[in-house]
């Protein structure tokens, strides 16, 4: 509780399980009844035969039909807003990585609701109202940037609303306004600590205690090295467009797994070829139906997202459960040489190297029908020695590591610094020239 | 012991024209060159009197850059000059894997730069032979 006021939903946050459930169950009946609303859900809940009085409970989830990103795309623009157009505060769409985007409406209710869950996420990794937040992130359509910033006003924190870029004026204000919190996306950070590196300074130096990193996947072994280079904790966060953006999943102090806020969102993880529920703790596709939305609530939303529940209860004494890091976006994975491989995957085996700088990128190409992958990576600033033949060693070392990991043969070529284009939103990993 | 300037430059045209410009409009007199090259990248080794500026004006463009030791020791310019520091180098048992040598005053001086983990060695070797190793180009 604030100010006797609980700009937290602390209320939510300490549920015990069984009352999280039954909230859950009321919570579900609902969005049920909110959704029939919408043009979309009303026409599938009539095909489906589907009377939404047989909805009684949360384990009545499995009578409802799966909403897919190709469902929100062909209900565009308004097809599945749920309350009349004069209720609609704001709406974002999706950043489009993987096509056309989808529009996302929110009420006045459902901003608010949005920005309870941001700042109890801030909350959890520690902030409070005496921090500054620099807001990192680039806004407008964009979720992560007005969902944090509304979170971190919410907790009553100093916001610096600085966007995306212009890495000289984003360090000048974390120095002279003693930023202690940030927001970014896991390579504009890195991008930021080498420029740090390269002009002679130190990220330490800036004194933050707190990063919020998302947006985009990233290893364990990145989020290693920005701790390392920087000293702050970062706290790693999930959230997509469609279930609001950030403060769905969100990592406590104990740093293992991201808590799901389950008063606002119900967790199933589904094996996406029968669309049945995986055994407890196994992995599969991440289903989400949004429990407190009211402009658009979205029911049974496949994310694509590969991930599992972790068993057993989190020592941080919060019954919400958690979700490991993300395998993987299924749309991500490469099938390279009949292989299926992850962008993480390598990025784990590269960000064990101190020697290589953080931006990398993964090429495809097609020689004589059969697939090549080969990785850039940039050489760190000031970890050249003079000698071709450390970086011959290093070369090598890595090739023959990269097969370990992915079980075919990969290139390795060894870059510049700041060679590999940076970008200051989601950072574009991937170049597949293999054509079709 | 000497500073050579080492470059890492990934293998594209255009890479050694930018090096000689930028050294070349800060006036900065390139003895010798040397590029090992890997197909996709190399590393460029000058001699310079100037090093350490060289090293400044290089990093100042965000180039890769490394200063190494070497020992460079002065050697006769003329037939049979490179001999004497050879047979030296030869009765101190020592083995030479990287090397070149430069003209510092043709038909006087001439330099040979030689790498490795045993300067030292290779230096008082050339000054038992009465060879002198570079301290200053300038």
């Amino acid at each position: 509780m604030i100010d006797g006021v609980d700009k937290t939903g602390t209320f939510y946050e300490q549920m015990p399980r069984n009352e999280l459930e039954s909230f859950q169950s009321k919570a579900l009946i609902r969005t049920v009844a909110r959704a029939a609303q919408s043009q979309y859900y009303s026409n599938k809940f009539k095909e489906n035969g589907l009377d939404v009085n047989d909805i009684k409970s949360r384990d009545d989830i499995v009578k409802l039909p799966f909403t897919t990103k190709e469902d929100l795309r062909l209900s565009y623009p308004t097809g599945m807003l749920a309350v009349s157009p004069m209720e609609v505060v704001r709406m974002h769409t999706s950043s489009g990585t993987t096509g056309k985007p989808t529009a996302i409406f929110h009420s006045q209710e459902d901003i608010d609701n949005w920005s309870e869950l941001m700042a109890r996420c801030l909350a959890m990794a520690g902030a409070t109202a005496n921090d500054v937040f620099q807001n990192m992130t680039g806004y407008g359509l964009f979720t992560g940037g007005l969902g944090l910033h509304y979170g971190a006003e919410r907790l009553g924190m100093w916001v610096i609303p600085a966007g995306a870029g212009n890495t000289t004026r984003q360090i000048m204000l974390i120095r002279d306004f003693g930023v202690n919190v940030i927001h970014a996306t896991p390579s504009y950070a890195m991008h930021v600590a080498e420029r740090m590196v390269q002009d002679g300074d130190d990220p330490r130096s800036l004194g933050i205690k707190i990063a919020v990193l998302g947006a985009e996947p990233y290893s364990e072994e990145m989020r290693l090295k920005l701790q390392d280079l920087y000293g702050f904790t970062a706290f790693n966060s999930y959230g997509l467009s469609e279930m609001n953006g950030p403060g769905v999943g969100f990592e406590c102090p104990y740093q293992n797994g991201m808590h799901v806020w389950e008063d606002s969102y119900l967790v199933e993880v589904i094996n996406p070829e029968t669309l049945q529920p995986v055994a407890e703790g196994e992995v599969g596709e991440l289903v989400l139906t949004t429990l407190r939305r009211k402009a658009m609530p979205i029911i049974r939303y496949r994310t694509r997202d590969l991930t599992r529940v972790l068993p057993d209860e989190c020592p941080c004494g919060r019954k919400h459960i958690r979700l490991a890091r993300m395998l993987g976006r299924s749309d991500d994975m490469l099938i390279v040489r009949g292989v299926n491989v992850f962008p993480s995957q390598i990025e784990e085996v590269i960000m064990q190297h101190s020697w290589i700088g953080g931006n990398y990128v993964i090429y495809l190409t097609r020689k004589e029908s059969l697939d090549q992958m080969v990785v850039k990576v940039e050489i760190a600033p000031g970890a050249f020695d003079g000698s071709i033949d450390t970086l011959r060693y290093r070369r090598t070392e890595l090739q023959h590591q990269l097969k370990d990991q992915v079980g075919f043969n990969v290139g390795v070529e060894v870059m510049e610094p700041g060679s590999l284009p940076v970008s200051e939103g989601k950072a574009k990993r991937v170049i597949d020239e293999r054509g079709v | 012991m000497y500073n050579e300037v080492s470059v890492f430059v990934e293998n594209k045209p255009g890479k050694l024209s930018h090096i000689a410009e930028l050294l070349g409009s800060a006036e900065i007199d390139i003895l010798a060159i040397e590029v090992a090259d890997d197909g996709q990248f190399g590393v460029l080794k000058i001699l310079t009197s100037e090093p350490d500026r060289a090293w400044e004006v290089l990093s100042a463009a965000n180039m890769t850059v490394a200063i190494t030791k070497v020992a460079c020791i002065e050697i006769q310019d003329m037939p049979g000059g490179l001999l004497k520091l050879a047979k030296a180098l030869e009765a101190a048992n020592l083995n030479v894997t990287d090397a070149y040598g430069c003209i510092l005053e043709r038909g006087k001086r001439a330099a040979f730069v030689v790498k490795g983990d045993n300067l030292e060695a290779i230096e008082a070797a050339a000054r038992s032979a009465g060879l002198q190793p570079i301290e200053s180009l300038g």
